[in-house]
């Protein structure tokens, strides 16, 4: 495995450190709201991308641990929040937790392969669900669960939640990483090729696919209660909602499945570009036709994502350039992702 | 006990629509392997055809069925030449997916432009009629609804079984490569099964536009159950997926009339996951695999 | 108090498209308004609005209703002369049902627009998390659509639900007439259908409660989930037990299916009360047939034929900008120009219209709107009731209590025409 470029480290530094200042630099309020459902959806995407990217199990049912995540901090926070911060302490706790939970859900899920396990994941989306309506002594069923309003002042009120959401994207970023960067990576890349043909040669498929699935939902579900917590209230509905399994999906096939940089690209485009659709069009319902538009472009055209095609291309030009007889490998500077690698290969 | 019968009784008449539906997404996915994700779509569109037909023409509901087949096989098949057929690669399924989810969204979106959100129904002077026999009510919709559905199943099972068509498709499901060799041309299979896939959906749609009240969003509700269906009969198997719908509609209603209406649709996902547990290949998957 | 949320569930990938993502950026692209407006030059500055509804996705249709009566009640308002000399100017934007949207629209409406008040969105469930954003600014919250127990629960001050009562306390009314009658015509058994929603069960628990006290005997009980289509299964469980009443706690579509399960099922209770969908005057005749509709209960507050003051001039300013008939109008729209009536009033009684006035002037006194006179305990919530209607020779009555009352209640219901 390549070490990933100083360039790349540096690239995340600068980034990173862009949005930690944006609070200071003194950001209205719709600007952090806007932003912290923005690096939620990143963390989302970059959450999912370890097991619908880097393993090729595209799961549709993650926003059941996210549910799980909202209700679990619903659930100890109802009457207090204390000084506001002790629901961020949990989080570890609940990403932990969550993450055990979903092994042996992943152990029957993942028994399936490709579009059934989709349709699997699916079903788990409806049973949780289903569970949080009728769970009533749990859950408050349909007439939802509260969270404590924190005691933050009016005018840094967003700023636990939008840091709080920086850190989870943070760590779902360098995870993705470190599985890159670890024999992890080339193991899942290797599932995602061609499993049967990974187990054959010795890769222990289970574990580590099973492994991605459960940092992934454990990530999921710490996001999710963060969610809970800066929205106030958790309804079945809104908490375990299919659009925000779809928000996470789509993203990162825009941006780039099995890619660092895809799913947070295809956050930070998708979402402004949604919004323009809805602008413009506003309530027509003709939104809904000009996203569909957008999205069967993207397929048709981008297949891979943007990121993947992008840098093919110029990897093509530079080559090019550079004449025959030199092969682009010695490029040291360009990061080479395992997938994008594996997909040139075949 | 009588209220038992009468739940198993509507839930055969209502598996029998959703089989219809589901006939069609496996037929799709049987031949080019891939989930249909506008199936429920190509439902609602099917609704509200005939809706169309009949407020606007006074157009009988099943007689439309005449007119909305044709028309949603043509829509099957502009759908499959000018946005399946061209994707490639190795994720074609994921792919697919997505695209039939963004053709679905399209569907929703005309829909919602042309008739607004607000639920309706399609109301014919009989909508209402049951009749009873041995003291159990039988809506004669319902009734003629679950007739049409097992004489268009069988105009299918004909259809693969007799027809040069049929004798293709099967060859196609089996092994794409040597039926290519053989010379079926695969492309005009796939688009044909499309579109036959969604002419199920018009003719089950103008059944579901009378015994539901329906939106643009309708679609959602349709799809998870046809998922779940098409998976537990076994992805590609015609048979299983008429037995998983019928094993679906009565389980629901039994469910919903004699333990609690909100565990009606739980039951059928739970057993969904143990028949996986035990069958990752669905009900029928491995055994009749490729016979259709 | 039309409060259709629906569908909600599996349904909602519905929406999916529009806000999958959607949760974010409003702000930057509906800031056309512009933000200050401070400068005050010869004419005075225009009294900004801000208000999220749910113009697209599912519920759409009671999003755009709200719409028109806020949008309505703009143009009365400054045909007249605004408020208080002031323009009235409606920013109305876009939430597609999504409660992140919700919080982005509001926070935005407030920061980046700087509105000088606010008005509520579409449902409970959105009127939660939007109430919050606004107490958070200490903005009024006059909402014309959120009366979930949920609402009331979080005990904010800012605000006003512009119904007659909580939205649960919908059926009480029907409790009333029913245990009002002489014991020998008084139901013995009763059924409730609920569906699983905020607001539609605990209105069907809420009479239940009223008649297992009077000793009418529950025979059966039973939530059903959102997406449910069909209720055949569930009225057929219902018809087996042959109950003297039915409640429906229901929304719309529920609410049709209910009724054409009974008449599929040949089931005739002697009273059925449904607490919405059966108030709808054009919608629910269309999904049942006319001649069905006679003798079903239903609340409501308001109506086309309502005899509240002030509500023939709504109807025929309705009309004259929108077109269709009275029996066309979705309640919601009356409930929408209600909220812009109560600031009117507030801005003549004190001459002002800051936040804090409102708050502190509609807790004291009655304020008459189109869905009644309305008062208010500490935490919003209406302390009046809804009327009882029914269906009577094909139109849509009042008919309890007896002041106010059009007709005398029909009962028992006479057997469904088929």
């Amino acid at each position: 495995m390549k070490p990933v470029g100083r360039a790349g480290l540096l690239r995340a530094g600068i980034f990173f450190l862009l949005l930690a200042l944006i609070p200071v630099l003194g950001a209205p309020g719709w600007l952090l709201t806007t932003l912290i459902f923005t690096v939620m959806y990143a963390g989302l995407a970059s959450s999912w991308n370890l097991v619908g990217g880097y393993a090729g199990y595209p799961s549709l049912g993650h926003v059941a641990f996210f549910g799980i995540g909202a209700y679990a901090i619903g659930l100890v926070f109802t009457n207090s929040v204390g000084s506001g911060f002790e629901p961020f302490l949990l989080l570890p706790v609940i990403g932990v937790a969550v993450g055990l939970l979903s092994i042996p859900v992943g152990w029957i899920a993942m028994r399936t392969r490709a579009d059934v396990f989709a349709i699997v994941t699916i079903t788990l989306l409806f049973i949780t669900q289903t569970l949080a309506f009728n769970l009533k002594d749990l859950t408050g069923g349909a007439q939802g669960k509260s969270v404590a309003p924190p005691p933050f002042p009016v005018e840094t009120f967003d700023w636990p939640f939008y840091y709080a959401m920086v850190v989870m994207l943070a760590i779902a970023m360098a995870i993705s990483l470190y599985f890159r960067r670890s024999k992890i990576g080339l193991s899942l890349a290797t599932v995602r090729a061609d499993e049967d043909k990974a187990h054959g040669i010795g890769v222990r498929v289970t574990a580590v696919k099973l492994l991605a699935f459960a940092v992934s939902c454990g990530l999921v579900a710490m996001i999710g209660g963060v969610w809970a917590y800066y929205v106030g209230f958790i309804y079945p509905q809104f908490a375990v909602d299919p659009l925000i399994t779809i928000g996470m999906v789509l993203m990162a096939f825009l941006g780039g499945r099995g890619t660092l940089w895809g799913p947070v690209l295809g956050a930070f485009i998708l979402v402004p570009a949604q919004e323009y659709f809805a602008q413009t069009f506003g309530a027509s319902e003709l939104y809904l036709l000009a996203y569909a538009a957008v999205f069967i472009v993207i397929m048709l055209f981008l297949p891979r994502g943007i990121l993947p095609s992008v840098s093919e291309r110029l990897a093509r030009r530079r080559l090019a350039a550079r004449g025959p007889g030199e092969s682009p490998g010695t490029d040291a500077a360009r990061p080479v992702d395992p997938a994008v690698r594996m997909e040139a290969a075949r | 006990m009588h209220a038992l019968i009468q739940a198993i009784i509507l839930g055969i008449l209502t598996g029998g629509v959703y089989a219809l539906m589901a006939s069609g997404q496996t037929l799709i996915f049987g031949i080019m392997k891939i989930v249909n994700l506008a199936q429920g779509a190509l439902v609602v569109l099917g609704a509200y055809l005939t809706y169309t037909l009949f407020t606007t023409f006074g157009l009988d509901p099943f007689l439309s069925i005449v007119i909305t087949t044709p028309l949603l096989f043509l829509v099957g098949v502009v759908v499959q030449r000018v946005l399946i057929r061209p994707l490639r690669g190795s994720d074609v399924a994921e792919l697919s997916l997505l695209v039939t989810f963004a053709v679905a969204l399209a569907i929703e979106g005309a829909l919602s432009f042309a008739y607004g959100s607000t639920l309706t129904n399609v109301q014919p002077a009989y909508a209402n009629s049951s009749w009873t026999v041995l003291g159990f009510q039988v809506s004669v919709v319902r009734f003629v609804a679950f007739v049409l559905s097992l004489v268009l199943l069988a105009a299918l099972y004909f259809i693969l079984q007799r027809t040069k068509f049929g004798r293709s498709v099967r060859a196609t499901v089996q092994n794409p490569a040597s039926a290519e060799l053989l010379g079926v041309n695969a492309s005009r299979v796939s688009a044909i099964g499309f579109g036959l896939g969604a002419a199920t959906a018009a003719a089950a749609g103008s059944v579901f536009g009378m015994l539901n009240a329906f939106n643009p969003g309708s679609h959602y509700d349709l799809i998870s159950r046809l998922l779940t269906v098409v998976v537990l009969g076994g992805l590609g198997s015609i048979g299983g997926s008429v037995i998983a719908a019928l094993v679906m509609g009565v389980a629901s209603s039994i469910v919903s009339a004699e333990a609690a209406p909100i565990w009606g649709d739980f039951t059928f996902f739970v057993v969904l996951l143990l028949v996986l547990l035990l069958r990752p290949r669905g009900l029928f998957g491995a055994r009749v695999r490729g016979a259709l | 108090m039309q409060l259709r949320f629906g569908r909600g569930r599996r349904a909602r990938f519905g929406a999916a498209a529009a806000i999958t993502i959607g949760a974010l950026a409003l702000s930057a692209c509906s800031s056309g308004g512009g933000g200050g407006g401070g400068s005050s030059s010869g004419t005075k500055t225009p009294l900004k609005i801000g208000i999220s509804l749910s113009l697209t996705g599912d519920f759409s249709d009671s999003g755009k209703a709200a719409q028109r009566g806020y949008e309505l009640w703009q143009s009365v308002a400054n045909k007249a002369g605004g408020v208080l000399g002031r323009k009235v100017q409606l920013s109305i934007v876009d939430d597609a049902s999504n409660p992140d949207q919700v919080v982005t629209n509001y926070t935005n409406l407030i920061t980046q627009q700087k509105v000088d008040l606010v008005f509520g969105p579409y449902s409970s469930l959105l009127t939660v998390p939007a109430s919050r954003v606004a107490s958070r600014y200490h903005y009024s919250f006059i909402e014309p659509a959120g009366g979930g127990p949920s609402v009331f629960a979080q005990k904010l001050t800012n605000l006003f639900f512009v119904q007659p009562a909580a939205t649960t306390k919908g059926g009480d009314v029907f409790a009333n007439y029913i245990l009002s009658l002489p014991a020998s015509q008084r139901p013995k058994t009763a059924a409730y259908a609920k569906l699983d929603d905020p607001f539609s069960a605990p209105i069907a628990d809420n009479i239940r409660k009223r008649f297992e006290a009077a000793g009418i005997k529950t025979v059966y009980d039973q939530t059903y989930p959102s997406e449910t289509a069909d209720m055949t299964p569930i009225i057929s469980g219902i018809a087996a037990k042959n109950p003297d009443v039915v409640v429906g706690g229901s929304q719309e579509g529920d609410a049709f299916a209910q009724i054409k399960a009974m008449i599929q099922l040949k089931f005739d209770p002697k009273y059925l009360f449904e607490s919405n969908g059966a108030n709808s005057p054009g919608d629910f005749p269309a999904a049942v047939g006319l001649p069905n509709t006679n003798g079903v209960f239903s609340s409501a507050d308001w109506y086309a034929d309502s005899t509240i003051a002030g509500s023939k001039q709504f109807i025929a300013d309705y009309i004259a900008k929108y077109g269709g008939t009275a029996n066309k109008i979705d309640p919601t729209s009356a409930e929408a120009y209600s909220a812009g009536m109560l600031l009117q009033e507030v801005a003549k009684k004190t001459g002002k219209v800051d936040n804090a006035t409102i708050i502190s002037t509609l807790h004291s006194g009655t304020w008459p709107t189109l869905v009644g006179n309305l008062k208010w305990n500490q935490y919003g919530e209406p302390q009046g009731d809804y009327v009882l209607v029914q269906w009577i020779d094909g139109k849509l009555q009042t008919v309890f209590p007896a002041n106010g009352a059009q007709h005398t209640p029909l009962a028992p219901k006479p057997a469904w025409a088929g």
